[in-house]
C-alpha cells in the first residue's frame, strides 16, 4: 500500500479493495514503526484519525456521497491550524499553544473527507531550509539519515518520501515546500501567490507565503489543489478564483511549448547539478518543447532582497510573541521590558532571533531606505524580468537545489545556509507557481528542477508536469530504507 | 498673551467610527460590554489570523471627506506602526501613514466676530487599542475596544488660539454627529483629541520646537491646556532671552490632569520613536471609484452649517437660537420633526430652546430624553397660534407635558378646567367691573395719566381670572369701561 499514490488509496477506498479503517490503521502502524527513524512528526491524531475512517466506512456503506479526497491519509506542517489541536511552530514558545480555529485549507481538506493524520516537523516559524532549526529535533532525510531533510517544510516532505503518508501539506515562503521536496525526490508545489489562502497559516513573511501540497505523483499535487485552492474571504490577499479543473484535459504533447532557461544565470553550477539539468532539458527537447535562452541575471539579487523583505515582514509578525496573551511567559520578572525580552529570550530560537533583528533594522529609520524600500524595487525589477522572459516562453526551468541534501550540522554559517535557497526565492519573490520535479540524484540522493509559470498559470503548470511525469516515469524509485513494510 | 507672540496649534482628533463590527475583524465594536467578550482571533491577535477591512469604516471615511469639501484618495493602502505595549495585541498597530484616505479638507466657523478656516491634511483609518485596567496586585487588559475603527483628523498647524482649537473640535464633532459616523462621546473616549502647541513671535517665519498634549476629552480641557502651555512656553522663552530658542522648548509628550487643572510630562521625545512604518503586507490597497463616491454622496445628510443657514434664511430665527439648536444634533433633530406639523416655527424654536429646555435644566433631562412626541409639542404650537391658548397658559400646559409625556396637549387643556381659556366676553365683563368698584384710585391715576395704572388693573383682572383670560380682550374690556 506504501507505493500508491493519494488517488489510488482513495480508489481502492471507493472500489471497496480496503477499508478506510484498514487504510488508516496502516499509515498509523507505518508512522509508529518508520518515524523514530526520521522525526519526520510532531503529533499524531490517531484516534480521531480512526473516527473518521469509520465515519467513512459507514458513509460508503449507505451509499453517501463522499468527497475528493476520500480516505487519503496526509500530514499537516506544524504552522497551519487545526482547531483544538496544538500549533506549536516547531517553537518554544508556542510549545502549549492549541489553535482556537481551522486554517481555511484544513476545513477544505475535512469537508473532502481526508484523513488528517498528523502534524509534521518544520524549522521554527518555518525559518530555515534544513529543519535543523527545529525547536525539538530535526528531521533526517529518508535517503540518508545522516543528511537533513531541508526545510522549511522538511516534516512534510520526509513523511511522504517515507511513505509513511502519501499526500502532506506545508508552507513555502523561499522555497520551504520544494526545497525539501526536492531533497527528499517528491513533487511540491508553491501556488501562485494568493491562489490559496493564508487564513491559519502562521505568518513568517505575509507577501511571500503560500500554502502548498507535497506528493510522491504531480497528480496528487493536481487533486489536492483543486480542494485547498478554493477562494477565502477572510484573507484579503486571496484571489478569489472560481474553482479550476487540475485532472481533465491533460495535453498530449509538448509541442508548441516554449521553455525558457537562463543559462547565463546558472553558470555556476556544479558539475553534478548541471548535467543533471541538462539531461533534462534535452528530455524536454526530445518531447518536442522549444528552449529558449532567456536572461536573468537580476536573479542574483534574489537571496538579499528576500532576507531583506521577508524579515522585516516576519519582524512585525512575531511581535504578538510578547508574553502577554499566550505562548511562553518568563517567571520572575520585575518589569514590563524584562517580561518581553525574557520570554521572547527563552521563547525563541537562535535563527528567529536573528531574522527578527535582522528585519527591526531594515525598516528602522535611517536604514529603510536604504535596504526595505530598495529592496522593493528590486522586487519589482524581478517581477518586471520575469514578465519579460514570460512573452516568450510558457515555462522556465531552473534546478530547486544546487546539490543534493546535505550532513545534518555540516552547515553552520548562516550566510550558506541562505544560499541554498537561490533558486527557489525568485518564484516567491515574484508571487509565480513553481513545482518540483524529482529529477535524477547525486550522490544517490535526489535532485529536483523546478518548472515555474506566470502568475496565475497553476493549471497549465501542473497539467504539464503530469504530461511530464506521464510520459517519463522519472523517479520511480523510493528511498531504500522506507522501500518495504513495517 | 504676550502681544509680540502668537501661538501655532495643530489638533489630531481620534474618533471612533459608529459601525457594527471592528476595522479588520468581525467582532462587535461596542462599548460598556464584559472585559473581553467582543473579541475575535483578529483582534486578540492570534497567529495564523488575518485583517479583513470593513467597507463600512471606508464608507464613512468617505463620507467625512465628502463633509469637509476634501479630496478621497482613488488609491489608499495600510500601513504597520510598530511599538510594543500590551494594549496592542499584535505589536503592530495597522494606520495609513503612506495612503491616507481623505486629504486636504477643510472646515469654517464663525468665533465671535470673524470667520475661520481650518485646513486639514489629513484623515485616516487606523484600529483602536485595548484598555489596561489596573487592581491592587495585577493589570488586567480588556481586548473589547482592541481593534475598533479609528478615524485620525489631523489639522494644518493653523490654529492661533485655545478658542479657535476648540470651536474647530466642536465644530467636527458636529460634523461627526450630523453624519451619523460617530457616537462622539468624549466621557467614553469615542473622541479623543491630541493638540500639538508651539508659540513665536509673530514676524517670525520658522516655527518653533512643538510639544503635544495627549488625550483631552473635554472642550473645556483642552482650551485651558492650550492656554497654560502657551503661557508656560512664552514664559520660558521671556526669562531666557540669550539663549537659543531651537533648545528651550524640549519636544515631548504632556497629559492634562483635569483634577489639577494642570499639564504633566508623560515622555521627552529625545529620538523620534521609531515606529518603523512600512506597508501592511496582509491588505490589498482599496480602490475608490468616482462611481463608490458619488454613491456615497446619496447619503450625506444635512450638515450642521447648511442646517444653521436655513434656520435664518428661511425660517427666520434668532441666530443664537438657532445656534443653540444647530449645535445640539438631537434637540436640532427634535425640532425638525416638529417643525413638520407646526404652524410657528420661530415659535417652535422658543419653546424648545427657551422653555422646555429652561424647565428642564435642574434635572438633566432633555426634551428627547423625556420622550415628548413631536407631534404634542407642535399641536402645543398651534394651540397657541391660533389663540385657542394664552401664553401663559401654555407654560403651564408645558409643566403638565413634562410630568405626562405621553399626554397630548389638548387632553390636558380639556382635562383642567382652569387650562381651558377664559373666552366669554360677558363672564370677564363682570370681573372686569368687580375690580375696577375695587380699585377706584387706579383709575384715577389712568386718567390723571399714569399708564402704569392700567398694566395694573389689567393683571387684577388676570389675576382673578387664573391667567385664562386673553390680556387684550382684558385691555380692551378695561378701556372700554373707564371711558364710558
Amino acid at each position: 500500500m506504501y507505493k500508491k499514490s493519494a488517488i489510488e488509496i482513495r480508489d481502492l477506498f471507493l472500489s471497496k479493495k480496503a477499508s478506510s479503517e484498514e487504510i488508516t490503521k496502516y499509515f498509523l502502524n507505518r508512522i509508529s514503526k518508520a518515524d523514530p527513524k526520521i522525526n519526520a512528526f510532531l503529533s499524531i491524531f490517531e484516534e480521531k484519525a480512526l473516527v473518521k475512517a469509520r465515519e467513512l466506512d459507514k458513509k460508503l456503506k449507505e451509499k453517501k456521497p463522499l468527497g475528493k479526497l476520500a480516505s487519503i491519509p496526509l500530514a499537516i506542517k506544524d504552522n497551519i491550524h487545526i482547531k483544538g489541536e496544538k500549533t506549536t511552530c516547531a517553537s518554544k514558545y508556542l510549545s502549549n499553544y492549541k489553535a482556537l480555529f481551522n486554517a481555511s485549507i484544513i476545513d477544505h481538506l475535512i469537508d473532502e473527507d481526508s484523513i488528517i493524520i498528523g502534524k509534521t516537523n518544520l524549522d521554527e516559524f518555518a525559518m530555515g531550509s534544513s529543519n535543523e532549526n527545529s525547536a525539538f529535533f530535526s528531521c533526517k532525510n529518508p535517503w540518508d539519515l545522516n543528511s537533513v531533510a531541508g526545510g522549511s517544510s522538511g516534516g512534510s516532505a520526509a513523511a511522504v518520501a517515507s511513505r509513511m503518508t502519501p499526500l502532506s501539506f506545508g508552507s513555502d515562503t523561499g522555497g520551504s515546500i520544494r526545497y525539501p521536496a526536492a531533497l527528499n525526490g517528491i513533487y511540491g508545489f508553491k501556488p501562485t501567490y494568493g491562489r490559496v489562502s493564508r487564513y491559519g497559516l502562521v505568518a513568517f513573511g505575509s507577501s511571500l507565503d503560500q500554502i502548498g501540497p507535497l506528493a510522491n505523483s504531480a497528480k496528487d499535487i493536481a487533486l489536492s489543489m483543486e480542494v485547498i485552492s478554493r477562494p477565502c474571504n477572510k484573507d484579503s490577499t486571496n484571489f478569489r478564483l472560481p474553482e479550476e479543473n487540475y485532472l481533465h484535459n491533460i495535453p498530449k504533447d509538448f509541442k508548441k511549448i516554449k521553455i525558457g532557461v537562463p543559462y547565463h544565470f546558472l553558470e555556476n553550477l556544479n558539475k553534478n547539478t548541471k548535467n543533471n539539468f541538462d539531461r533534462m532539458v534535452d528530455d524536454f527537447k526530445n518531447l518536442g518543447a522549444e528552449i529558449i535562452d532567456i536572461n536573468l541575471d537580476i536573479l542574483k539579487y534574489s537571496i538579499a532582497i528576500y532576507y531583506i523583505i521577508a524579515t522585516a515582514e516576519a519582524s512585525t509578525n512575531l511581535a504578538r510573541y510578547d508574553g502577554i496573551k499566550y505562548g511562553e511567559r518568563a517567571k520572575n520578572t520585575s518589569s514590563l521590558e524584562e517580561l518581553y525580552s525574557l520570554s521572547r529570550e527563552e521563547g525563541f530560537g537562535k535563527e528567529v532571533k536573528r531574522r527578527i533583528l535582522l528585519g527591526t533594522y531594515v525598516l528602522s529609520s535611517g536604514y529603510q531606505e536604504a535596504y526595505y524600500k530598495k529592496a522593493q524595487k528590486v522586487r519589482t525589477l524581478i517581477i518586471q524580468a520575469f514578465e519579460k522572459a514570460f512573452l516568450n516562453s510558457d515555462f522556465i526551468l531552473l534546478p530547486t537545489n544546487a546539490k543534493s541534501a546535505f550532513k545534518l550540522g555540516s552547515i553552520s554559517n548562516p550566510l550558506d545556509m541562505y544560499l541554498e535557497d537561490l533558486f527557489t526565492i525568485p518564484a516567491n519573490l515574484a508571487a509565480l507557481p513553481a513545482i518540483t520535479i524529482p529529477y535524477g540524484f547525486d550522490n544517490s540522493k535526489p535532485l529536483g528542477v523546478q518548472l515555474i509559470a506566470p502568475q496565475l498559470m497553476d493549471v497549465k503548470l501542473i497539467q504539464y508536469t503530469i504530461l511530464f511525469e506521464n510520459l517519463l516515469k522519472t523517479n520511480e524509485k523510493i528511498a531504500p530504507l522506507f522501500d518495504k513494510e513495517f | 498673551m504676550h502681544s509680540e507672540y502668537e501661538a501655532v496649534i495643530g489638533l489630531e482628533i481620534h474618533t471612533q467610527l459608529n459601525t457594527k463590527s471592528k476595522l479588520f475583524s468581525s467582532a462587535a465594536s461596542r462599548f460598556g460590554d464584559e472585559p473581553n467578550t467582543n473579541i475575535s482571533e483578529v483582534c486578540t491577535a492570534q497567529p495564523g489570523s488575518l485583517p479583513v477591512i470593513n467597507v463600512e469604516a471606508i464608507k464613512k471615511a468617505i463620507l467625512f471627506g465628502l463633509a469637509i469639501d476634501a479630496d478621497i484618495s482613488k488609491l489608499t493602502t495600510f500601513d504597520r506602526k510598530s511599538y510594543f505595549y500590551p494594549d496592542l495585541p499584535r505589536g503592530f498597530q495597522i494606520t495609513q501613514f503612506y495612503h491616507p484616505i481623505i486629504r486636504n479638507g477643510k472646515v469654517t466657523f464663525k468665533i465671535d466676530n470673524y470667520k475661520k478656516t481650518v485646513f486639514i491634511r489629513e484623515a485616516h483609518l487606523e484600529d483602536d487599542t485595548g484598555m489596561l485596567k489596573h487592581f491592587s496586585t495585577f493589570t488586567g487588559i480588556d481586548l473589547n475596544r482592541a481593534g475598533s475603527p479609528l478615524l485620525e483628523i489631523v489639522t494644518m498647524p493653523c490654529i492661533k488660539t485655545a478658542k479657535e482649537a476648540s470651536l474647530y473640535a466642536m465644530t467636527i464633532k458636529l460634523i461627526l454627529q450630523y453624519l451619523d459616523i460617530s457616537d462622539c462621546s468624549m466621557e467614553e473616549g469615542s473622541l479623543r483629541i491630541d493638540a500639538n502647541v508651539s508659540v513665536k513671535k509673530k514676524h517670525e517665519k520658522e516655527l518653533r520646537p512643538k510639544i503635544e498634549i495627549k488625550n483631552l476629552n473635554s472642550f473645556n480641557f483642552l482650551e485651558h491646556a492650550i492656554d497654560i502651555e502657551i503661557e508656560r512656553q512664552i514664559k520660558i522663552y521671556e526669562s531666557n532671552k540669550n539663549e537659543d530658542i531651537r533648545y528651550l522648548i524640549k519636544s515631548s509628550t504632556y497629559r492634562y490632569d483635569s483634577i489639577k487643572k494642570d499639564l504633566f510630562l508623560m515622555r521627552e521625545k529625545d529620538s523620534a520613536e521609531d515606529y518603523r512604518y512600512f506597508p501592511e503586507p496582509d491588505l490589498v490597497p482599496i480602490v475608490i471609484k468616482d462611481a463608490d463616491i458619488e454613491f456615497i454622496k446619496k447619503s450625506l445628510k444635512e450638515l450642521p452649517h447648511e442646517r444653521y443657514e436655513k434656520y435664518i434664511d428661511k425660517l427666520k430665527l434668532n441666530e443664537d437660537l438657532a445656534s443653540i439648536l444647530v449645535n445640539d444634533k438631537k434637540l436640532s433633530d427634535y425640532f425638525e420633526e416638529a417643525l413638520k406639523d407646526s404652524l410657528d416655527p420661530i415659535l417652535l424654536c422658543n419653546i424648545l430652546t427657551i422653555e422646555i429646555t429652561g424647565k428642564l435644566k435642574e434635572t438633566n433631562k432633555t426634551i428627547t430624553s423625556i420622550g415628548i412626541p413631536h407631534k404634542n409639542i407642535a399641536s402645543l404650537v398651534n394651540m397657541i397660534t391660533t389663540n385657542e391658548i394664552n401664553k401663559k397658559i401654555a407654560k403651564s400646559v408645558i409643566d403638565e407635558m413634562i410630568k405626562n409625556p405621553q399626554k397630548p396637549p389638548l387632553e390636558i387643556v380639556k382635562e383642567n378646567p382652569l387650562f381651558k381659556p377664559l373666552d366669554d366676553e360677558e363672564e370677564i365683563e363682570k370681573i372686569v367691573l368687580s375690580i375696577l368698584s375695587e380699585n377706584s384710585q387706579s383709575i384715577e391715576d389712568f386718567l390723571n395719566g399714569k399708564d402704569k395704572a392700567l398694566g395694573f388693573l389689567v393683571g387684577q383682572v388676570m389675576k382673578k381670572t387664573k391667567g385664562k383670560a386673553s390680556p387684550e380682550i382684558v385691555n380692551k374690556l378695561i378701556l372700554k369701561k373707564i371711558k364710558s
